[in-house]
């Protein structure tokens, strides 16, 4: 009806109150936005990092018994249809020492086929780069840089390396039964043992762990050849790759009963990721069928397979921890426009009340109960709705620009919101998604229409002959 | 009245009845079976002492009030309505189109100008397009109107900087806007000055003679009561006697 905007306008004009009503859902929904694009932009960060130093699919070993006979079973594997390449690994948790001691995670790789599953090509970092990093504690890989080949990583850990890194090195001790003619084996560790001085290059250190064979403790000399940098922290500190036969030869994997080495499992990289459901599925058949040994030979390879997972399965608690991060903080972010709700309740109630007589001169004058109730209605959800586009604007506006702000305070007041060196985040990271657009605007629009249905009511069920009773 | 066709009741009230529910559960009676026609261009004046139910009836007239029984009709040209046939859209309709109020405390939107006040009416039974479209027409009618009422060159004050015989003037005039057959007014100059007053008198019977609409006006005003074509005194929720002027 035509009084509607005219009484719209005439009533929220000239007041203030409103107007706080429709800040507050702006600072909600700004909020709101910005918490979900960070949130996501970092989630999808951290995804990232993590896909790359894990492969596709893992077959994953009992740890116990490991796996046995493993050329057939890589020959089957990388037979099968969606599968691109498949690489074995041992891993292990291991000690190492050397001015301190600290835990790592270690992998034993064959570097060739490994370069072809994983990312690690892509980590691995040259000497200068090294050398850049340990200079600058913040710095981080250009994304677009050149992956290294498989042949550099194979060189990393061959023998000529190490050699060259010991003449360098001529204070270290190669070990009892090393020479620096014939260095210990390599070791490839993440840059942040290197940067906070836990490990050196050309470091000679001494891994302990237990063989799962013996169950007796076994260690063995490594030399720190070289560094790599994911992106994830935690793994930059914690895990070291060094050659998949040495680490067998130190974890004394040698299965007496099947005779030969023991793996831990398989990394497979698929031609399509999405499918990885699906090409589990074939190659869970696919081994059951191939290699149906009696269950109780030791060769039987189905029964040493624990699992077959996606990086996701694998990682998955870290990548839902963030989800539920980002749902928590959405939640309490909804609380602002929950909040803002409730004023536009108090503000049109107030609107009500003060207008009461009005409404009755509108009511004598043939408007009908509905239009009164959409009257107040609308100027609810006008509040509401200018209120949420005011927030979606501003909130995109800073999220376009929330490195040059986050730039701006720190130059300001030296307070860096975002520490680089924790997530290695040079810059915050942002993912907009329609669905979070949408997650903010509808509840915003619902919790606005609530808070204004109450007072429209209110006004549509007064009495006109009491609203125009008294002056 | 000379007319040869019979004069036809613009409304007609037939043992109109109404009660308050009281708290100890008794009824109060304000209104006990009254009967009342009003013609087409009439004026008729009500009087009589506070209480007794004249703004009740009033309100039951203006279809803001439901009555507990009997029944009202409205005529215009061939066409009737009842009110015990309406529903709530037909009610809102002719208190729109066929009822004109006029309230003792002006009642103007405060804060509209007088202006849009005015075309308040014009606006509460239209959409914004069918409104649009139509606006020259309005602007026209409530520009007039106000010129009548003496207030032209007005229009963007508000009505908070107007006095109160001014303000009664508006809202005279917004009660015209949509020329309703039927002109309420509830003690129109019961808030208002002997001086302005009867200049409101006056331009009562004036726009009465000039619209030939007709007029229901309670006052306690001898000067206004005696304007009205007919004088009906209330007592006891009746009309005692008539007296023709
Ligand atoms: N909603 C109501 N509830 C109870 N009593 C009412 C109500 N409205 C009016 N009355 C009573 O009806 C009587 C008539 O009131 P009213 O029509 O306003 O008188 P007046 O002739 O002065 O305009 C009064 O006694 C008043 O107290
Ligand atoms: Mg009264």
């Amino acid at each position: 009806m035509k009084y509607h905007d005219d009484l719209t306008r005439r009533y929220l004009k000239r007041r203030w109150a409103p107007w706080a009503s429709t800040l507050a859902v702006t600072l909600g929904v700004f909020s709101l936005l910005t918490v979900l694009a960070v949130m996501e932009g970092f989630k999808v960060e951290m995804r990232e990092r993590i896909r790359g130093t894990l492969s596709h699919l893992v077959v994953e070993a009992d740890p116990f018994r490991g796996l046995v006979g493993e050329d057939s079973l890589l020959e089957a594997i990388r037979n099968t249809e969606g599968v691109e390449a498949a690489a074995p690994h041992v891993s292990t948790l291991a000690l190492y020492k050397v001015g301190i001691m600290d835990h790592c995670v270690l992998r034993g790789i064959d570097p060739i086929p490994e370069s072809k599953v994983s990312d690690l090509a892509r980590y691995l970092l040259s000497d200068d780069e090294i050398d850049q990093m340990l200079s600058d504690k913040f710095s981080m890989l250009p994304p677009d840089r050149e992956p290294s080949t498989a042949e550099e990583i194979a060189h990393v850990f061959s023998i000529e390396r190490r050699r060259q890194i010991m003449s360098f090195r001529l204070n270290e001790d190669p070990g009892p039964g090393f020479t620096r003619e014939s260095p210990p084996q390599a070791i490839i560790v993440g840059i942040e043992a290197l940067r906070s001085f836990r490990l050196q290059m050309g470091d000679v250190v001494q891994i302990s762990s237990y063989s799962p064979v013996t169950l007796e403790p076994c260690s063995g000399n490594f030399l720190v050849v070289g560094a790599f940098q994911s992106g994830v922290y935690e793994q930059d500190l914690r895990w070291a790759y060094t050659n998949i036969r040495a680490l067998q030869d130190t974890l004394q994997l040698w299965d007496d009963s099947a005779e030969d080495m023991r793996i831990s499992g398989i990394s497979i990289k698929l031609e399509d990721f999405q499918k990885a459901d699906e090409i589990s599925e074939t190659l869970h058949k696919e081994i059951q069928s191939r290699m149906s040994l009696p269950e109780d030979d030791p060769k039987s390879i189905p029964s040493r397979i624990t699992s077959i997972e996606t990086w996701e399965d694998k990682r998955a608690n870290l990548i839902k921890a963030v989800e539920i991060e980002k749902r928590i903080i959405s939640v309490l972010m909804l609380l602002i426009v929950a909040f803002a709700s409730g004023m536009i309740f108090l503000i049109l109630m107030l609107l009500v009340i003060e207008k009461e007589r009005d409404l009755g001169v509108l009511r004598a004058l043939g408007a009908t109960r509905s239009g009164i109730v959409l009257l107040v209605l609308k100027q609810g959800m006008f509040l509401c709705t200018t209120g949420a586009i005011l927030g979606l604007l501003s909130g995109w506006i800073f999220l376009e620009n929330i490195n040059e702000f986050h730039d701006f305070i720190f130059r300001m007041t030296g307070l860096q919101l975002f520490p680089p060196n924790v997530y290695y985040l040079e810059r915050i990271p942002v993912v907009l998604r329609y669905q979070d657009v949408l997650l903010v605007c509808l509840p915003t629009l619902i919790f606005g229409f609530l808070g204004s249905v109450l007072p429209s009511m209110r006004a549509g069920r007064q009495d006109p002959i009491k609203a125009l009773h008294h002056e | 009245m000379s007319d040869s066709s019979a004069p036809l009741p613009v409304v007609s009230v037939r043992n109109l009845e109404r009660s308050f529910p009281l708290v100890n559960g008794e009824k109060l009676m304000v209104l006990k079976g009254l009967d009342l026609q009003i013609y087409e261009a009439e004026m008729v004046a009500i009087v009589g002492l506070s209480g007794v139910g004249k703004s009740t009836l009033l309100h039951c007239l203006g279809l803001l009030d439901t009555p507990s029984g009997g029944e009202i009709t409205y005529r215009s040209g061939e066409k009737t309505w009842k009110t015990s046939q309406l529903d709530e859209d037909s009610r809102c309709q002719l208190r729109n189109h066929f009822i004109g109020f006029v309230f003792q405390f002006f009642h103007l939107l405060p804060d509209l100008n007088v202006l849009e006040n005015v075309l308040l009416p014009s606006q509460v039974s239209r959409t914004s397009r069918a409104w649009n479209k139509n606006r020259d027409e309005f602007h026209g009618r409530a520009e007039s109107l106000l010129q009548r009422v003496g207030l032209s060159g007005r229009e963007k004050q508000a009505p908070g900087t107007l006095s109160g015989g001014e303000r009664q003037r508006v809202a005279i005039a917004r009660a015209l806007m949509l020329s309703p057959p039927l002109l309420l007014c509830d003690e129109p100059t019961g808030n208002l000055d002997s001086r302005p007053s009867e200049s409101i008198h006056e331009l009562l019977r004036e726009l009465h003679e000039d619209y030939s609409t007709s007029i229901l006006v309670v006052t306690h005003d001898p000067d206004l009561a005696a304007r009205g074509d007919r004088r009906l005194q209330m007592v006891d929720g009746r009309f005692e006697a008539e007296s023709t002027s």
